[in-house]
């Protein structure tokens, strides 16, 4: 089981389904929210400099395309950024409503982006990515 | 000179009689009839040298009039003889037919032309001018008698013709035809010469030239031919328009003959154009430009425009043949075409986008309620009534995302008209579809026989294929009599260079006299059932049309429905 996951988007409902598919499913012991790219990249500024080191810091992130203030694209051209090289290692899954086959050809241009996934979030779907990290 | 020797023979008799009569009486009066013999013989001694004498002096002065008269003659004959040689060897050595008419007995002569050029046998040629008449054409005739009598009664000067001449083998020959004519004292015709020479080559080039050249002043194309002095490195001038040039320019022939193509130049011309115009004519080249270029009342107009230079023997370029189209509207259309295609293509575009968008809008809700209603499956619920609404509301939200799913392939398809291919066997999409409809196919047990083993394997689009196998199966499951047990039968055939898919059931069929158009068509529901979308058979031709197929349905109301599916490999 992970300790702690990072689910991005700006719907409730989704981020409420989420937290409860992955704690039925023990995928990870914390899920930590954020409603935009603005407040996800917040949250890695405020861990870059905490003196805590040994703070807790996500190890998947769960991440909607379509998103107010900053969408999933920007976000993720700051993340792969050299500001945030220390957190490269933190892969990111795709999970979006999204049919544009635009979005999907853009995700392969990221390595970062591990799996592109289509809501709902589901018990199988974590089963499945369970396997695919090697949990 | 008959009358002549007689006079001549009739004095002498007389002179002699008298002078005979006259001696006797002289002699008989004066003499005695012994002297009387005596001199009677020296009388007529006398007599005989006297006649003599005149006789010798008479013959003498005709024979030498009789030599110089004989010379005459025979140098006249010798002349006579010279000229007839010379008239020979001409007729002979001339190509021309030469005629010889006696106007008066009307008996007419022809040279050996008549064989050689006109193929007639020498015992065929008609001794009278009738013969020669009849030979001319018809149409020509009439003129012609009119001019040649006209010349024979001497109101014209001169006499030439061209006619045609009917040849031994019925055809017609061009002639031009020239005669001299020759008079009597009294200055009458009598005789006429003529020489005919054959120009059915000169006419035949003759009318192809002219036939050629209706193409120029009949083309709706301008044309337009300019003087060659490629030297001094500008357009030559022009030396030649069609009456086309002068409708497209407003320029009349003589206005522009002698001018530089220069004066067409104007302010909105192209410059690019122009200088390529220029290079092709220092380099002697074939060259098409296209221009504004200007009227004489300077509106401007669209010329494209071709230069090709032309080359006389020696190889020099001698001409400049220049073919010129007013494109004005051409390019006016295909302004309006591109402008076109453009906002078509911006339509395109924003439409494209707005499906996407609507259609992850629809989603993002829609997958929630999934979510939702997934975490309350794992909530036991007392409540009857609460259980048979969540039902109702359960299916009803599959069926919206099943519909929606279906939206999107269509999207997806008509976005992404080329797809990948691979090589997919028949057998492993069976097992999927089969598992995916496992639930129903358990339900209503249909008898399915499959036969494919002729095309175990397919160059096609694995989900594509897959999607048109599972819409066809859930559409014969939907569709299926009540009356009668399912049964669906799937083959795979190859007929030459095609793969025939045959997916064949015994359901209620769709009535193909009425919705023959509509079946393959968008939102089209043959039958009140509550789950039907209307998409199904729109996705099923989409994907088969996309992979490069094609889909033929043959239907029966409650017999039954082929479905053909036919691709080229």
């Amino acid at each position: 089981m992970l300790e702690q996951i990072l689910c991005i988007d700006d719907d409730p409902i989704t981020l409420m389904l989420c937290k409860k598919v992955i704690s039925k499913s023990s995928f990870s012991r914390e899920v930590i929210t954020a409603q935009n790219g603005e407040e996800a990249l917040h949250h890695f500024n405020v861990l870059k400099y905490a003196k805590d080191k040994a703070k807790k810091r996500p190890e998947l992130i769960f991440l909607d395309l379509n998103m107010p203030i900053m969408g999933g694209w920007e976000f993720l051209d700051h993340f792969t950024s050299q500001d945030y090289r220390e957190f490269n290692t933190v892969p990111v899954i795709v999970l979006s409503s999204t049919i544009d086959p635009e979005d999907l050809a853009k995700a392969k241009k990221y390595p970062i982006i591990i799996d592109f996934l289509s809501k709902p979030i589901t018990q199988p779907m974590l089963e499945y990515l369970k396997k695919k990290i090697d949990l | 000179m008959k009358s002549k020797t007689l006079q001549i023979t009739l004095i002498y008799t007389i002179i002699s009689i008298i002078m005979a009569a006259l001696c006797h009486k002289l002699l008989t009066t004066y003499f005695s009839s012994s002297e009387y013999l005596y001199l009677s013989l020296i009388k007529d001694i006398v007599f005989i040298l006297i006649t003599g004498l005149v006789f010798s002096l008479i013959l003498s002065k005709n024979e030498k009039r009789n030599i110089t008269i004989f010379e005459k003659l025979n140098k006249t004959n010798e002349e006579i003889k010279e000229s007839n040689e010379k008239y020979d060897i001409v007729a002979k050595a001339t190509s021309d037919t030469i005629w010889d008419w006696k106007i008066q007995e009307d008996s007419i002569n022809w040279n050996k032309g008549i064989e050689g050029v006109f193929g007639y046998d020498p015992a065929e040629v008609g001794k009278t001018s009738k013969w020669w008449f009849d030979k001319i054409h018809p149409e020509d005739s009439i003129r012609m008698s009119i001019k040649l009598y006209s010349f024979i009664e001497q109101k014209t000067e001169k006499w030439q013709d061209q006619y045609r001449f009917r040849c031994a083998d019925g055809s017609y020959k061009y002639v031009l035809d020239r005669g001299f004519l020759l008079k009597d004292e009294t200055g009458r015709a009598i005789r006429m010469i003529g020489a005919i020479q054959d120009i059915t080559k000169q006419k035949e080039e003759e009318q192809r030239l002219k036939l050629l050249e209706t193409v120029i002043t009949q083309s709706k194309d301008s044309i337009l031919i300019t003087e060659a002095n490629s030297s001094e490195r500008r357009i030559p001038k022009i030396v030649y328009v069609n009456p086309a040039f002068s409708q497209m320019s407003g320029y009349q022939s003589n206005e522009i003959i002698g001018k530089s193509p220069n004066i067409f130049k104007g302010p909105k011309s192209d410059s690019d154009e122009l200088k390529k115009l220029l290079r092709a004519i220092k380099n002697e080249e074939e060259c098409l430009i296209e221009t504004i270029t200007y009227t004489k009342n300077k509106e401007e107009y669209w010329v494209r425009f071709s230069m090709i230079p032309i080359f006389n023997n020696e190889g020099v370029i001698s001409h400049w043949i220049s073919i010129q189209r007013d494109i004005t509207d051409e390019k006016k259309l295909e302004t309006e075409k591109e402008h076109l295609i453009r906002e078509l293509t911006q339509n395109n575009k924003d439409l494209k986008q707005f499906s996407y968008i609507t259609s992850h809008n629809l989603r993002a809700p829609l997958s929630n309620l999934i979510g939702l209603l997934n975490l309350i499956e794992d909530i036991p619920i007392e409540n009857e009534e609460l259980q048979e609404i969540l039902a109702g509301f359960t299916k009803s939200t599959h069926l919206l995302n099943e519909t929606i799913n279906d939206l999107v392939k269509v999207i997806i398809i008509k976005d992404n008209p080329s797809m990948q291919k691979e090589e997919v066997s028949l057998k492993e999409v069976f097992e999927n579809v089969f598992s995916q409809l496992s639930f129903q196919i358990e339900l209503h047990k249909p008898i399915i026989k499959l036969k494919f083993d002729k095309v175990p394997e397919l160059i096609t689009n694995k989900a594509y294929i897959e999607s048109i196998l599972l819409n066809l199966l859930t559409n014969s499951i939907k569709y299926k009599s009540e009356n009668r047990k399912l049964k669906i039968s799937i083959t795979a055939e190859q007929i030459e260079q095609r793969t025939i898919l045959t997916f064949k059931d015994n359901g209620i069929g769709i009535d193909l006299e009425r919705n023959r158009d509509k079946v393959f068509g968008l939102y089209q529901r043959f039958h009140n059932y509550p789950d039907s979308k209307g998409l199904g058979l729109y996705l099923v031709k989409s994907q088969v049309e996309t992979m490069g197929g094609t889909i033929s349905i043959d239907s029966e109301v409650n017999k039954g429905t082929t479905f053909t599916i036919t691709f080229k490999n």
